[in-house]
């Protein structure tokens, strides 16, 4: 029993880093249909970015004040980095065939990994991430579970952010705007909605979440490189089509569900096809009979079939 | 929300496309043509000086009236620039009338002029002072300016279209064995140069060069030459590659590039015709040569296999394609429901669940079938008969190494993918995919099977890459799991891409381009997938339709180019009527 619960709890926090990533990918889909790959780029990126702030300002330092500011360089750094991505790679091929915008993703993808692990200094191999008082630190234990403090960061990140993120979309004009766009752009146009700027706003929304997630991230493992955002990504792209892509809720449902399943999967898949050697296996086993036999996901969204 | 990417095609009339050309002063005056004739005059004289004072800068171009390679290149641009003022006045206007002179006597002033700083600069740098550059280099470039001056005060004249010229078959005949034989001789020497630089250099006079013959129109003409004998450029091309080792003398370093340059075109012929004919987005490609490798691993004569059996040759390449043919059925009969995009990541998936499997089945995680992350090293040489891959050959006297012997049998495969591929696409079930590729739904009601030719495409594109697989295995000597990521598939869709999809000379020439450039350009090894990933993001943004691109896919991402739809339709239509 104390497994399954220990399971459970390892299986929220690396939930809650998916459903951070895949509201990224949900809240773009949901609006121009378009599957935004490098994503996982930008929570790659947020993670440097927050490393890069601390090193910079606060180098040595190790109290919880510097965590905020070091989210805020984040943030900053990965929303730049999907707002400028939008506007010269993404815009200019709206209503171009599906296929140009997703090879345009894979070579940001490339060249953020690249640009990365070349300017950045000591990129190319891991790089330690800060230790900060309070969120990182020795596992708290309750009723013999193992909790490791990053971990109740990293889920307390998520439900704060779901919760601003509720209110942004349903309590705001431009939450409002964004919902009108992703029901018909067009009519949502002709009611005075700046549809460019509404992309942009969604863009750098699941820019900033990602940046959360990198952070977290970075401090849960204590250590970072460039090449974390491909495997994040897929995942969380996973976790997104799991909860339905389009859908925010769904995003989140489906991040916690991924992840609660992986971690389900190393510890009762019994035999030589269980533990953490398949994990990353049956993530996408899942991905693929999601999309076969429930392609609107768990909690349904827009319709799959739009080639 | 309409893209402006129309506006930035290279297919728009220079004048038009950039209005800059008009404020140019002196445009049109009588003195423009005498002037670049001057400079072109010049471009030439001045290659057959000594351009630099030392003899170890760039090969050595230290000698007067003894040209080198690179200045050759010179020559070759002035004797170009020279043809087309002569077709824009002179004894050659009737060419004039077909093809854009103006623009591309532009391109060639202007490739002239950037070749020629980019070498004295290197001649400059490389030996520490400027005035190592002899008075030959500073004339040559005096004339590349004076050129680019005059071409650009020349006015285009009205051209018709080189779409509808018609030129006699023998003509046509010779004109590819020459282009044939100038790509093959072309070919061996950049791969001679050992510099980088020079190597570059090339490049830049080998791009500029074919960017001047596209904007005066050559190479639409020449797409419908090649459309008209395709036999013969085929065989021609055929033929090239078949004598290509004969220029290396038994080099094996640039065999090496050549044999991996094959492999990777091969398997991405193969994915051509998923994406480019079907237009099914496949991420996860790789994952099928991989299986074909593994296999050919397996069933190899390594000690290191882990099962018992060893087949013939021949027999594990018909295994390896059937068990790749048979994972793209599994993997393809449920996801190819779904669509677009879904399918990219179902895909991409489906190819790292290969890797991460392949890592795991070392004995710990799973049965023991491929040992881990290790691989299978030490797969010996093939053998058909008493004929040993590892071993060199004497042909003719010429040495043929064991990289050249691959060469060979990988020729054989390319040219059998390429066989597949034209017979598909010419067939009912080519003419299938396009309808499933551009509508769907339409195409299901017209009665295609859109399930069973998508499930087709798919595993029969697996197919060929299994069977590219067996030979990589032995030609690589080593198969491990890290050979089989995400980036490999993403550069096979980038060749595919790049070289311009569904068509095979496009696949060509994008899979040499991405193979062979890292090899030469040593310098910007650390850089090339940067380079990479923002040459597929300006590709989609300026050509999504790739370097060579089929007329109809050309349309398929400039539909509102209502030119080139007509342009089109008219060459159809005269088709239909030589035809009937």
């Amino acid at each position: 029993m104390t497994e399954f619960l220990q399971q459970i709890v390892n299986g929220l926090t690396l939930g809650s880093l998916y459903a951070l990533i895949a509201v990224g990918y949900t809240v773009v889909y949901g609006i121009v249909q378009l599957i935004n790959f490098a994503h996982g780029e930008v929570f790659m990126i947020g993670a440097f970015g927050a490393l890069a702030t601390w090193t910079v300002l606060f180098k040595g330092q190790t109290g919880l004040w510097v965590l905020p500011i070091m989210v805020l360089g984040a943030v900053l750094v990965s929303v730049l980095t999907a707002v400028v991505m939008e506007r010269i790679a993404y815009r200019p091929l709206r209503g171009a065939p599906r296929l140009a915008p997703l090879i345009t993703a894979i070579g940001i993808s490339v060249f953020l990994q690249e640009a990365v692990r070349l300017f950045y200094p000591g990129a190319k191999s891991k790089l330690t991430f800060p230790e900060i008082e309070v969120v990182t630190g020795s596992a708290l234990s309750i009723g013999g579970l193992q909790i490791q403090r990053a971990a109740i960061f990293t889920v307390g990140a998520l439900v704060v952010s779901a919760v601003l993120l509720w209110f942004f979309v349903n309590r705001t004009r431009l939450g409002q705007g964004m919902q009108a766009v992703s029901q018909d752009p067009d009519t949502a146009q002709l009611m005075g909605i700046n549809v460019n700027r509404i992309i942009v706003i969604a863009f750098a929304v699941g820019a900033a979440l990602a940046a959360i997630a990198g952070v977290a991230q970075g401090l849960l493992n204590s250590n970072i490189d460039f090449r974390m955002g491909f495997l994040a990504g897929l995942k969380a792209f996973t976790a997104a089509v799991l909860g339905g892509i389009g859908n925010i809720q769904g995003a989140v449902v489906g991040g916690l569900t991924l992840g609660i399943a992986e971690s389900m999967a190393t510890q009762f898949i019994p035999g030589q096809f269980g533990g953490s050697a398949w994990k990353d296996v049956w993530a996408f086993v899942l991905l693929i009979l999601v999309l076969v036999f429930r392609p609107q996901g768990l909690l349904g969204a827009r319709v799959v079939d739009r080639a | 929300m309409s893209t402006s990417t129309t506006d930035l095609t290279p297919d728009h009339d220079d004048h038009e496309a950039v209005p800059l050309l008009e404020r140019m002063p002196g445009r049109g005056s009588a003195a423009a043509w005498p002037l670049a004739l001057v400079g072109a005059a010049l471009l030439i004289a001045g290659s057959f000086l000594s351009w630099s004072f030392p003899d170890d800068v760039l090969g050595d171009l230290s000698v007067n009236f003894y040209p080198n390679g690179l200045q050759l290149c010179v020559v070759a641009l002035g004797i170009a620039a020279v043809i087309f003022l002569l077709a824009y006045r002179g004894p050659l206007s009737r060419l004039g009338d077909w093809l854009d002179a103006a623009s591309a006597l532009r391109w060639i002033g202007l490739g002239a002029v950037i070749y020629m700083a980019a070498t004295i600069i290197a001649i400059g740098w490389q030996t520490g002072a400027i005035l190592n550059v002899n008075p030959g280099g500073w004339i040559t470039l005096i004339g590349a300016l004076l050129l680019l001056a005059g071409s650009l005060m020349l006015v285009s004249r009205n051209t018709r279209d080189p779409l509808f010229a018609k030129t006699s078959s023998w003509f046509e005949i010779i004109t590819i064995i020459v282009l044939l034989a100038l790509v093959l001789f072309g070919a061996a020497y950049a791969l001679g140069l050992e510099d980088a630089v020079s190597f570059a250099l090339f490049l830049l006079f080998a791009g500029m060069l074919s960017m001047a013959l596209t904007k005066a129109g050559v190479f639409t003409w020449l797409g419908v030459v090649s459309q008209k004998n395709r036999q013969v450029l085929m065989f021609g091309a055929f033929a090239v590659a078949f004598l290509f080792p004969f220029t290396q003398g038994g080099s094996d370093e640039n065999m090496s590039i050549a044999t991996q340059v094959l492999i990777f075109a091969a398997t991405a012929l193969g994915l051509n015709i998923v994406v480019g004919l079907a237009g099914l987005l496949d991420l996860g490609y790789i994952a099928f040569l991989g299986a074909g490798a593994y296999v050919g691993a397996i069933l190899s004569n390594s000690a290191f296999a882990t099962i018992g059996w060893k087949p013939p040759f021949i027999v594990v390449v018909l295994i390896g394609a059937l068990v790749s043919a048979i994972l793209g059925l599994i993997i393809g009969s449920p996801t190819l429901r779904v669509s677009g995009d879904y399918l990219a990541i179902v895909t991409l998936a489906f190819g790292e669940i290969f890797r991460f499997t392949m890592g795991n089945l070392d004995g710990n995680n799973g049965p023991d079938l491929t040992n881990g992350p290790n691989g299978i090293p030490a797969i010996p040489d093939l053998k058909f008969g008493s004929f040993d891959f590892g071993q060199p050959h004497e042909v003719f006297g010429i040495t043929l190494g064991r990289f050249a012997n691959y060469y060979f049998l990988l020729l054989v495969i390319a040219a059998f993918i390429i066989f597949v591929f034209i017979r598909l696409n010419n067939s009912r079930i080519g003419r299938g995919w396009v309808a499933i590729r551009e509508d769907e739904k339409a195409a299901e009601a017209m009665g295609v099977n859109v399930f069973g030719l998508k499930l087709f495409a798919f595993a029969g594109g697996a197919f060929l890459a299994g069977m590219a697989g067996t030979v990589k295995a032995h030609h690589d000597v080593s198969v491990t799991p890290d050979q089989y990521i995400f980036l490999e598939s993403a550069f096979l869709l980038a060749a595919v891409v790049l070289g311009g999809m569904g068509t095979v000379a496009g696949v060509l020439v994008g899979a040499t381009i991405l193979k062979l450039l890292p090899e030469k350009l040593r310098f910007i090894a650390d850089y090339r997938l940067m380079i990479f990933g923002l040459v597929l993001v300006l590709m989609m943004r300026f050509r999504p339709e790739g370097l060579i691109a089929s007329q109809r896919r050309k349309l398929e991402f400039h539909h509102d180019d209502e030119d080139l739809a007509q342009r089109i339709e008219e060459v159809h239509l005269e088709e239909a009527e030589a035809k009937a």
